[in-house]
């Protein structure tokens, strides 16, 4: 009896214990941004496959020491290139980032290369990011390492950028502790457009609003949805997607989203617009360029574009938002999204952003505006 | 003459070791180290003082403004609360936490011992109690997870369940009545450790007691044992009920459907290496060494085997996603429960069969076996310590948020609500000591809020820790500020800068020379009351306030009154061997 009960102990944990390594891992095991350690049973990277899930999950990890060891060396990457390649720099969207999950999709395979293509989703704290990233693998006896590119940033060349921008300070009497006016008449602003758009999602309110005054406003667009019994379905803010802070004459597309609420319940909607005196610059002045309207790798339309650092300064997080306009200039649609990398001063990034299929067709124009967070002015 | 003094070796270390000498290595341990406030900077102790604060301003009202913009504190078993609240009449709140925690620490190898003595003699009973003193698992619960009331609700536990097996063998009424009372004391501290302690520890009780009466070693017959068993369980089953009315009527109202929020303990330990550090290495220390001890012995002899099942069971749950058991046996509950309490337990459930082999080394090996269980439990008990400043899931450190209880304090802030982000446990200090309320709040089974629920993360101000669940929860919550009057947000990690500036915050002010920020939107209405179904009526809040105390106040009245005039029944040789086996 005791041997037996020792053996079946035994057994049974050793058992329970290989069960579990071939259970689906719980998603309320994982914990993000929390050292999580090496595994002890690591399998062999003898396929493009499992080599390069290995190597995201080192990067996942931050083990950079582990990862850089499943990287090519024929490419010329070192470690450092390599982290912060990854990680990002100057206060950028990625540094603040964490890869949250990946999949992969084998493109191409051969004897001694293949291509992966891995659809990567990011945490961020401006909600989850998405990066479509294609990486080469590398036989290497009877392992495959990952081929892993470097970007190449330009280096931009030592000048002095004059500084010629409009500045706009606010003296609060001594009321410390409030940064809106609160002993002046709010500025001037006007919702220029409104339109309801019926979505998979629910209904979206997207327009336009405008400072119509001489000094910069804080705004925030709320929308209060009612049935036809002047029921209150909803009361949602335009939250991130609208420029908040409008200079003189500025207008900033605004789009505030209705989960769950179909455009039929609908009988009317209330807008509200509130803005405040704030104190603002016109600084750092960015540029949208070469701006198209394009299909991505899914087929889906993007608005594509670059923008481009007109002053001095990094902008650490820029964030486009774009309105959208069919035939007759009515804004159908906003769409935004935030760039991870920083842009250097002088420097430019590419940016896209999704227009719905089925309202690719309608649009005749678009209108791009550019917000954005500085580590320095914060 | 000297030859007539001298005391042999070999009965120094046979000999049982006082049960007051053990309580007074248990409080030069752990007494300084609570004195100094060790526990301050774990994760739960602030969530502990907070819920005491209520009950010492409103110790019959359990709805609690202050979190989730409105909760009911019944959705928590009361017990160590409200002791930290009548304590903090006399020392101060966190005084009166670190005393209640003393207490609890005290009163383990107490039960310790006591739960011992059913299974082994009195030697190895006394050296398990010592034992309990050193484990890593009571430091990881103590000083790094704070879970006070799951420390205290097991030691009261394993005080009860030798009561239980007195009545079960020997129907003594004065046994029935002081293990129905500790065990009601247990349950109103907490509640799962008397729904798992049912089978875990409870179980085992019964088979033992039962082979007992199999075996004609105690005057019960099976059935007796049984139906005495039964009759137990429906008292404290009943009054359990009773007791915790309010927290049943609260659960049935609003089970918890929230999406399952992450824990490391759920993770499997061999593919999450800081997680089986975390949650194996440090809880079991020295005592994975003896593991094949406790495997081989328990199996050796017949009275051990339930204790044995009852260990293995426990510690394969301990091991949380290592093994597929625990999903399999609990389903949903395994999405919901955090499994470093089966560890503590099952460390609990070993500790006889530890004293057994404690007892056997000692008198074979002497000083040798001194020496060696010495530095085995100084050793757990000190990587259990040194844990506590170098693993990653240590709390941030403490952190000044008097300024921002003053902000809240001043100026008719408090008439709106405020977030706090990067605080960590510290949230619980800043509930504490202000009159504003917040959304959010670290006790996940009362939150109602669908910002929170929808999202599978835990509190906001750890959002990022819990990924795009986390920080969508986050952006639901920042979405609605204007419902719920959030007008301040306090920053203390500026990975969250970014989404307050785009979504419409301006910073207004910083304290404690930078480190944390406030953060304000212009455009919220002050805050108005949420209104809830979840309120407790006054009946309950009377029941609340008067029956978890009162259940305590009973155990201690039938002790003090009653005082046992023998511990347990039966002691029984486990593995007799030769005499001579043992000495050298």
């Amino acid at each position: 009896m005791k041997l037996f009960l020792i053996i079946f102990f035994v057994a049974a944990t050793v058992a329970l214990i290989i069960a579990g390594l071939y259970q689906t891992p719980t998603a309320s095991a994982d914990t993000v941004g929390i050292t999580s350690g090496s595994s002890l049973l690591a399998p062999k990277p003898d396929t493009p496959d499992r080599a390069l899930t290995l190597f995201l999950q080192d990067m996942q990890r931050r083990n950079w020491r582990k990862a850089f060891g499943d990287v090519a060396q024929a490419n010329g990457v070192d470690e450092q290139a390599m982290m912060q390649e990854w990680s990002g720099s100057n206060g950028s969207l990625r540094t603040f980032s964490s890869l949250e999950g990946f999949q992969l999709w084998p493109l191409h395979e051969s004897n001694d290369d293949a291509q992966i293509r891995a659809h990567m989703r990011w945490s961020t704290p401006v909600g989850p990011v998405e990066e479509v990233r294609d990486f080469g693998m590398q036989r290497d006896g009877n392992i495959w390492k990952v081929v892993f590119s470097k970007i190449e940033v330009p280096a931009t060349p030592a000048q002095v950028v004059p500084v010629t921008y409009l500045r706009w300070d606010l003296v609060t009497g001594g009321e410390s502790g409030s940064w809106g006016s609160r002993n002046v008449d709010a500025p001037r602003v006007r919702i220029i457009s409104m339109n309801a758009v019926d979505s998979a999602e629910g209904t979206v309110i997207v327009g336009e609003v405008t400072n119509e005054d001489t000094v910069p406003a804080f705004v925030n667009v709320n929308a209060t949805l009612s049935d036809e019994d002047g029921k209150v379905l909803d009361e949602e803010s335009s939250f991130d997607r609208i420029a908040h802070i409008l200079l003189p004459k500025e207008v900033s597309p605004y789009r505030i989203d209705f989960p769950g609420i179909p455009l039929a319940d609908v009988k009317n909607v209330r807008m509200d617009v509130r803005p405040a005196l704030v104190p603002a610059s016109a600084d750092p002045v960015i540029g949208v360029i070469n701006q198209k309207i394009d299909k991505d790798a899914q087929g889906n339309s993007v608005l594509r574009g670059e923008l481009l650092n007109q002053s001095g300064e990094t902008v650490n997080i820029p964030h486009v938002i774009a309105s959208f306009y069919d035939g007759n200039g009515r804004v159908i649609w906003v769409s935004d999204g935030y760039i991870d990398r920083a842009l250097v001063p002088l420097g430019s990034e590419p940016f896209a952003v999704e227009i719905p299929r089925s309202l690719a067709a309608k649009v005749q124009s678009y209108h791009v505006v550019v917000n954005h967070y500085d580590l320095k002015n914060s | 003459m000297q030859s007539e003094t001298t005391i042999k070796p070999s009965n120094n270390y046979s000999r049982p070791i006082p049960l007051l000498a053990i309580l007074l290595v248990a409080l030069a341990v752990h007494g300084p180290l609570l004195m100094m406030q060790l526990p301050s900077g774990s994760f739960d102790t602030n969530f502990h003082i907070f819920f005491a604060s209520h009950y010492v301003h409103h110790w019959f009202n359990p709805w609690n403004e202050k979190w989730f913009a409105g909760f009911s504190q019944t959705t928590y078993p009361p017990l160590t609360h409200q002791w930290i609240a009548l304590f903090s009449n006399v020392v101060g709140l966190n005084m009166g936490y670190m005393l209640v925690q003393l207490i609890a620490v005290l009163l383990l190898p107490v039960g310790v011992y006591r739960f011992a003595r059913i299974w082994v003699d009195e030697t190895a009973a006394s050296c398990a109690a010592l034992g309990s003193v050193f484990l890593g698992a009571l430091a990881f619960l103590v000083y790094q997870a704070g879970q006070l009331a799951t420390v205290a609700s097991a030691a009261l536990y394993l005080n009860a369940l030798p009561y239980f097996y007195e009545w079960m063998t020997s129907a003594s009424k004065l046994s029935l009545a002081k293990g129905v009372a500790i065990g009601w004391a247990a349950a109103a501290a907490h509640h799962v450790t008397l729904i798992f302690g049912l089978v875990l520890f409870a179980g085992p009780v019964l088979w033992v007691a039962c082979l007992d009466a199999h075996k004609e070693r105690v005057s019960a017959s099976i059935a007796g044992a049984i139906g005495r068993a039964i009759a137990f369980a429906v008292l404290i089953g009943a009054g359990v009920g009773i007791i915790l009315l309010p927290y049943w009527v609260a659960i049935i109202q609003h089970p918890i459907h929230q999406i399952p929020i992450p824990h490391d303990s759920r993770a499997n330990f061999l593919l999450k290496t800081t997680a089986g550090i975390n949650y194996f290495i440090i809880p079991y220390g020295a005592l994975i060494l003896a593991l094949p001890f406790i495997l081989w012995r328990g199996a050796s002899a017949q009275r051990l085997r339930p204790l044995l099942w009852g260990f293995w069971v426990t510690a394969i749950f301990g091991l949380g996603g290592t093994t597929p058991l625990p999903r399999w046996l609990l389903g949903r509950a395994f999405e919901i429960l955090t499994f470093e309490r089966f560890t503590f337990w099952a460390t609990l459930l070993a500790m006889p069969i530890v004293g057994q082999f404690a007892a056997e080394w000692l008198r074979r090996y002497r000083t040798k076996a001194a020496v060696g269980l010495s530095i085995a439990a100084v050793g757990t008990l000190s990587l259990a310590l040194a844990w506590l400043a170098i693993n990653p899931y240590r709390p941030t450190g403490t952190l000044n948020v008097d300024p921002v209880d003053a902000f809240l304090n001043r100026d008719g802030h408090d008439a709106y609500r405020y977030l706090t982000l990067g605080f960590g446990n510290e949230l619980s200090k800043v509930s504490t000591y202000t009159d504003a309320s917040t959304v959010d709040g670290e006790y996940n089974s009362a939150r109602l809020l669908p910002e929170m629920t929808h999202y599978g993360s835990a509190q906001l101000t750890n959002a990022k820790f819990y990924g795009s669940a986390g920080m969508d929860s986050l952006r639901s919550m920042l979405r609605h500020a204007s419902r719920y009057g959030l007008k301040f947000i306090f920053v203390h990690d500026p990975y969250y800068e970014p989404l307050l500036t785009f979504a419409g915050w301006r910073k207004i002010e910083t304290f404690d020379e930078g480190s944390i920020t406030a953060w304000e939107k212009d455009d919220v209405p002050p805050a108005h009351r949420i209104l809830s179904d979840a309120v407790p009526p006054a009946w309950q809040g009377l029941m609340w306030g008067t029956l978890p105390i009162g259940a305590s106040a009973l155990a201690i009245f039938l002790e003090v009154f009653f005082p046992n005039k023998r511990r347990v029944p039966v002691s029984i040789p486990v593995h007799p061997r030769k005499e001579n086996q043992f000495v050298a």
